[in-house]
C-alpha cells in the first residue's frame, strides 16, 4: 500500500510525504519519505523497491518460521557459517559485538532451540532498508519495523522525528515523546514476549516493563533493548558507556529511569524517580 | 555458493472490523469489532497482542504530533483498509 500525502506549512514551503507498506518478517514495516516540493523525486520510488527487496532478502534468509531458510539450516547444523550467503557471517559478528557490549544479556546463542539472532536481525534489516533511501530530494526517511524505528534526516520541516513510545501499563496511552536522531527500539513484555529470553537462565523474563534504547544502529539499538529489558534498571550501567546509545526503562511499578542523555523532546521532561504525577501529558494524548 | 532462495512466507493478512467513533469531526476512539484469522496459528498470537496497540496507533496518528510510536509491535493493512471503510460510512474521509 501506498500513500502520499502534500501538505503546506505556514510559510508557503510544500512538503511531501511518501507512505509505503511491506508484509515481511512476520510482521508490517511501513516506510516513509520526507522531501521539499510538490511531490518526490522520481528516483524515491526505486529506492523504495530496493529498500523493500532488502527486506524481503533478510527474511528469506534469516526466518526461524521457514525451515528452508539458510538460518533454519544452520540452526539444524545441516550447513556451516561457511556456506551460509555471507550476510549471516556479519550478522552473527555483530551479535557477538553486542553480546560483549550488553555483558551477555543480550545472547543469540543461548535461546531455547539453539542459534537464534533474531534479536537483532529486524533492527539490522530495517536500518539497511533505510540506509538505501538516502538520496537526491529526500530530506529524511523513516523505516518502522514493528516499532523498531530507524530514520535519517527530519520529516521536512527543520524538526526532528518525534517518536512516542508506548505506556506499557495502558498501551492506549503513550509514555513520552523522543526526538530521534537515528533509531529507537522498544523492548517489553506487552508484545510478542516470547522472545524475552533470560540468557542466564535460557527462561522466559523481564525484570522492568518496558526498555528503549536510542542510537545510530538500529540493529545494535535492538539488541541493547531487548538486553535491557531483560536486565532491569540495572541494565543502563552497561548501556551508558556505549557512545551514542542511551536507554530508558519503565519498571513494573511505573517507575522511570534512564541513561543520562535520553532524548526525551522538549516538553515530555522526565519525572524523577516515582513523582508520575509531575508530568504534563496534557499535549500528548 | 548461490541459494535458491527459499519463497518467501505464506503470510495472510487477517480479517479486521473496525469501528470509529467520530466527535465533532475528529476521530475519537477506534475499537476492534472482531477478527477472523484465517486458520493461521502465526498471525493469531501476532493479532491478538498487537489490537490495542492498532487502536493506539489509530489515536496517536490524529492526537499527536508525532511521525511514529515505538513498541506498537504491529500495524496491519487490513485494519487500516476496514478503518477507512468505517471512517467513509460515517461520513468522515
Amino acid at each position: 500500500m501506498t500513500l502520499a500525502q502534500l501538505t503546506t506549512t505556514s510559510d508557503g514551503q510544500a512538503h511531501w510525504r511518501s507512505h509505503h507498506r511491506q508484509e515481511v518478517m512476520g510482521t508490517v514495516v511501513t516506510l516513509d519519505l520526507f522531501g521539499e516540493g510538490d511531490a518526490a523525486p522520481d528516483g524515491a520510488y526505486v529506492r523504495v523497491a530496493r529498500a523493500r527487496a532488502v527486506l524481503q532478502r533478510a527474511d528469506a534468509v534469516f526466518s526461524t518460521w521457514n525451515e528452508h531458510s539458510p538460518i533454519s539450516q544452520l540452526r539444524r547444523g545441516e550447513i556451516t557459517v561457511g556456506d551460509a550467503p555471507p550476510d549471516v557471517a556479519a550478522v552473527l559478528g555483530d551479535c557477538e559485538t553486542a553480546r560483549a557490549l550488553s555483558q551477555g544479556w543480550f545472547d543469540p546463542w543461548a535461546m531455547p532451540g539453539g542459534l537464534d539472532p533474531t534479536g537483532y536481525v529486524k533492527g539490522w534489516a530495517a536500518q539497511r532498508a533505510v540506509d538505501g533511501l538516502a538520496g537526491p530530494g529526500i530530506t529524511g526517511a523513516m523505516v518502522n519495523a514493528a516499532g523498531d524505528i530507524a530514520s535519517f534526516g527530519c520529516p521536512g520541516t527543520g524538526t526532528p522525528f518525534r517518536i512516542a513510545i508506548v505506556d506499557p501499563a495502558d498501551r492506549r496511552r503513550l509514555a513520552c515523546v523522543v526526538e530521534l536522531a537515528g533509531a529507537i527500539a522498544t523492548s517489553g513484555n506487552y508484545e510478542r514476549g516470547e522472545h524475552l529470553i533470560d540468557p542466564r537462565t535460557t527462561k522466559r523474563g523481564s525484570r522492568v516493563a518496558s526498555a528503549s534504547v536510542t542510537g545510530p544502529d538500529l540493529g545494535l539499538a535492538d539488541a541493547l533493548a531487548t538486553a535491557l529489558v531483560v536486565a532491569g534498571e540495572e541494565g543502563l550501567e552497561f548501556i551508558e558507556p556505549i557512545d551514542g546509545y542511551e536507554g530508558f526503562v519503565i519498571g513494573r511499578d511505573g517507575s522511570w529511569n534512564w541513561t543520562r542523555h535520553f532524548p526525551f523532546a522538549p516538553g515530555w521532561t522526565a519525572p524523577r524517580r516515582g513523582d508520575l504525577e509531575g508530568l504534563d501529558k496534557s499535549h500528548g494524548v | 555458493m548461490s541459494w535458491p532462495w527459499p519463497p518467501l512466507p505464506d503470510w495472510r493478512a487477517c480479517l479486521l472490523s473496525v469501528a470509529a467513533t467520530v466527535s465533532a469531526g475528529k476521530l475519537t476512539n477506534v475499537t476492534i469489532a472482531s477478527i477472523d484469522e484465517g486458520g493461521n496459528s502465526r498471525s493469531q498470537s501476532i493479532d491478538r497482542q498487537a489490537v490495542p496497540i492498532l487502536e493506539q496507533e489509530a489515536l496517536q496518528a490524529q492526537s499527536a504530533n508525532i511521525q511514529g510510536v515505538s513498541g506498537a509491535s504491529y500495524t496491519s493493512a487490513g485494519f487500516e483498509q476496514s478503518l477507512q471503510s468505517a471512517l467513509t460510512q460515517l461520513g468522515f474521509r
